[in-house]
């Protein structure tokens, strides 16, 4: 009868052993299932030849104390604290095939943000095989148009500084397109000519809200790219919150279709040898600024122009810069800015080392009916990075960044127009 | 034929089985090509046995290594991956066609080249990418060093030379002669049109990053 008895309680041990695994495992599953997607992709990636890359970053900060953004105040730096942060985390899933079909997706996870797990980049693309002097490939989905050579390590990371130049960062957190791009391109080996280039025309939807960020809150410097469903937020401005005033949320959800418009962009690349590289594009959301949904996000009018050029003194010294400049739009002109911004790096590789110095310059403008909310802002920025290399998986870095910056708006909140701040990170990487 | 200068010479050969052949190519302003592609092909002999060793033609740094391979007629040639990334390897050549997906973990089975000619290589992700495979009907076959020459230690008897390089801009796609060994074992081929642009520095500079191109 004990026996029985231990038997009965050791079954029912197990048995509540294996729902407690099983409610663990559900909660979860239920939790993160994008998580556990991703699991399950990378560990079936050696069967189903798919190519599954990684990039994980943790960092210590030492922040200057201006709240940033992500805590609705008004510094232009990601960290408002001192302190160990899950910097960037992402898995990339890839696989093209023999019909010249093929896809992407990267997913991330963020600590900083209101959405801290979900997708950032998802493609297909088709590139038939081809030895012909003209070729082209087609991709569709949800993507970057290929306007900067800063962020060309996996998942848009730029593999050169950790705190991206103030272009880039807003690209990272305002602009995606839910669209289609047909490219049209020319590798210069195939006509034995050092030159090469490449014709992109693109047609989306979403993004309505691309300017939002900018107008009100300025161009900032950080490396947090908006994730599917992801918010922007920003701080408070009683011009922009107000109920008598604009009435907007501090926030903006970059992403919406608002209007029913399609957007455009269209891009030309051009390589001497890969040693030299110009890539110009012309980007137009063409949206109606006179739309609003119900949460009171406005489609946003912005287009502008950008150019991005990239030459290699030798294969381990590299210049990079990039210029930017464009309008936004919104309501009948309760918002028109003029946005300017550039930048120039220098890296240089010396072994396993690799350091890079960057110069930010940012300026925005505005000419709108609303003299009640300013929206003038600019700003310069230094920052200097050195990564090194421990093995092919794990890398270290440091990097200080200073810039001076001013907002307006900052005076409708009682804060200083103009502030300096900075910023230190130590980062530990690791890839696979 | 009549378009190229070619010098003969007739030296005293140590052995009356192999002589030592001795091949020269030169452009049109007599400077020294190297990675040349010389063959010569026995007018007696027709058939040999294939060869066991396979031959190897690897993608380091988004490029093929080497440029240009040399490969005996039925010859399996290995593709493997050194890089970290993928490649999607292609010909469209009549030699050979076909198409092979290089994952960076997974090895590819040999493929077997059985039909002489020259096989260009492309990859559709990396559109930079160029090599070649030149199958030879012959195991008697090198390229050209720095100086333009190659030494070939050849059985006696009467063969075709044939000569190649992709900057070739000549009548004929490969250069072909005759050349009998041992009463005439040294030979200098002459271009006589200039050579198509030195692209070899798209074998420079390789970005470690590619995610982005």
């Amino acid at each position: 009868m004990k026996k029985v008895t231990t038997n009965f309680l050791n079954m029912n041990r197990s048995r509540l052993k294996q729902i407690q695994v099983l409610i663990l495992v559900k909660s979860l599953f239920y939790s993160c299932k994008g998580l556990c997607l991703l699991m399950l992709l990378v560990c079936s990636s050696k069967a189903l030849a798919l190519e599954v890359k990684g990039v994980i970053q943790a960092n210590f900060v030492v922040a200057d104390g201006h709240a940033s953004w992500f805590e609705h105040g008004t510094g232009i730096l990601a960290y408002s604290e001192n302190g160990f942060n899950i910097q960037q985390a992402l898995v990339k899933v890839s696989d093209s095939y023999s019909n010249g079909f093929g896809f992407d997706l990267v997913a991330n996870y963020y600590q900083l943000g209101s959405q801290n797990l979900g997708i950032s980049q998802a493609q297909l693309a088709y590139k038939p095989l081809s030895n012909s002097k003209l070729r082209w490939r087609a991709r569709a989905g949800f993507f970057y148009p290929k306007m900067s050579l800063e962020n060309v390590d996996t998942g848009w990371l730029s593999p050169f500084t950790y705190t991206q130049s103030a272009i880039n960062s807003w690209i990272g957190e305002e602009l995606r397109v839910a669209g289609a791009e047909f490219t049209l391109f020319s590798p210069g080996r195939s006509r034995k000519s050092p030159l090469s280039w490449e014709l992109h025309g693109a047609v989306f939807k979403g993004n309505d809200p691309l300017g939002t960020a900018i107008s009100w809150r300025g161009f900032t410097l950080h490396d947090r790219q908006s994730l599917n469903n992801d918010k922007v937020p920003f701080a408070a401005y009683p011009s922009v919150v107000q109920e008598d005033r604009i009435f907007h949320p501090n926030y903006v959800e970059p992403y919406h279709e608002l209007d029913g418009r399609l957007g455009f962009y269209l891009g030309a690349h051009l390589d001497y040898f890969k040693q030299s590289s110009l890539r110009y594009y012309f980007y137009d959301n063409q949206a109606d600024p006179l739309v609003v949904n119900s949460q009171r996000l406005y489609a946003w009018r912005t287009k502008f122009h950008s150019l991005s050029i990239q030459h290699k003194f030798t294969s381990n010294t590299r210049v990079i810069a990039q210029w930017m400049s464009g309008s936004s739009n919104m309501g009948q002109r309760f918002v028109y800015i003029n946005f300017d911004a550039w930048y120039i790096m220098f890296s240089h590789k010396l072994k396993k080392h690799r350091f890079t110095a960057r110069l930010d310059d940012f300026q925005v403008r505005e000419d709108d009916i609303f003299l009640w909310d300013p929206n003038n802002s600019d700003g310069k920025a230094i920052t200097l990075a050195w990564r090194y290399d421990l093995n092919k998986h794990w890398q270290v870095g440091i990097e200080q960044h200073f810039n001076e910056n001013s907002s307006d708006i900052r005076a409708t909140v009682g804060q200083d127009v103009s502030i300096d701040q900075q910023q230190s990170l130590a980062v530990i990487q690791y890839r696979w | 034929m009549k378009f190229y200068y070619i010098v003969f010479s007739v030296l005293l050969s140590g052995s009356v089985f192999s002589a030592e052949t001795s091949i020269s190519v030169v452009s049109n302003n007599n400077e020294a090509i190297s990675n040349v592609v010389v063959t010569l092909t026995s007018k007696e002999i027709k058939t040999y046995e294939a060869p066991k060793v396979l031959a190897v033609m690897d993608q380091v740094d988004t490029q093929f290594l080497p440029h240009v391979l040399i490969v005996q007629q039925d010859s399996k040639v290995i593709f493997p991956n050194s890089d970290s990334i993928k490649h999607h390897v292609y010909s469209f050549s009549s030699a050979k066609t076909f198409e092979l997906q290089l994952y960076k973990d997974l090895e590819a089975e040999p493929l077997l080249f059985s039909n002489p000619g020259i096989v260009e290589l492309g990859c559709n992700i990396h559109d930079w990418m160029l090599g070649y495979i030149f199958v030879a009907d012959t195991p008697y076959f090198a390229k050209t060093g720095i100086q333009g020459k190659v030494n070939l230690d050849v059985p006696e008897g009467d063969y075709l030379v044939r000569v190649w390089n992709p900057r070739f801009q000549e009548e004929e796609d490969v250069l072909s002669f005759q050349l009998s060994i041992p009463s005439q074992n040294s030979l200098t081929v002459k271009l006589v049109n200039s050579l198509l642009p030195d692209l070899s520095d798209y074998e420079e500079g390789n970005d470690e990053f590619s995610e982005y191109e």
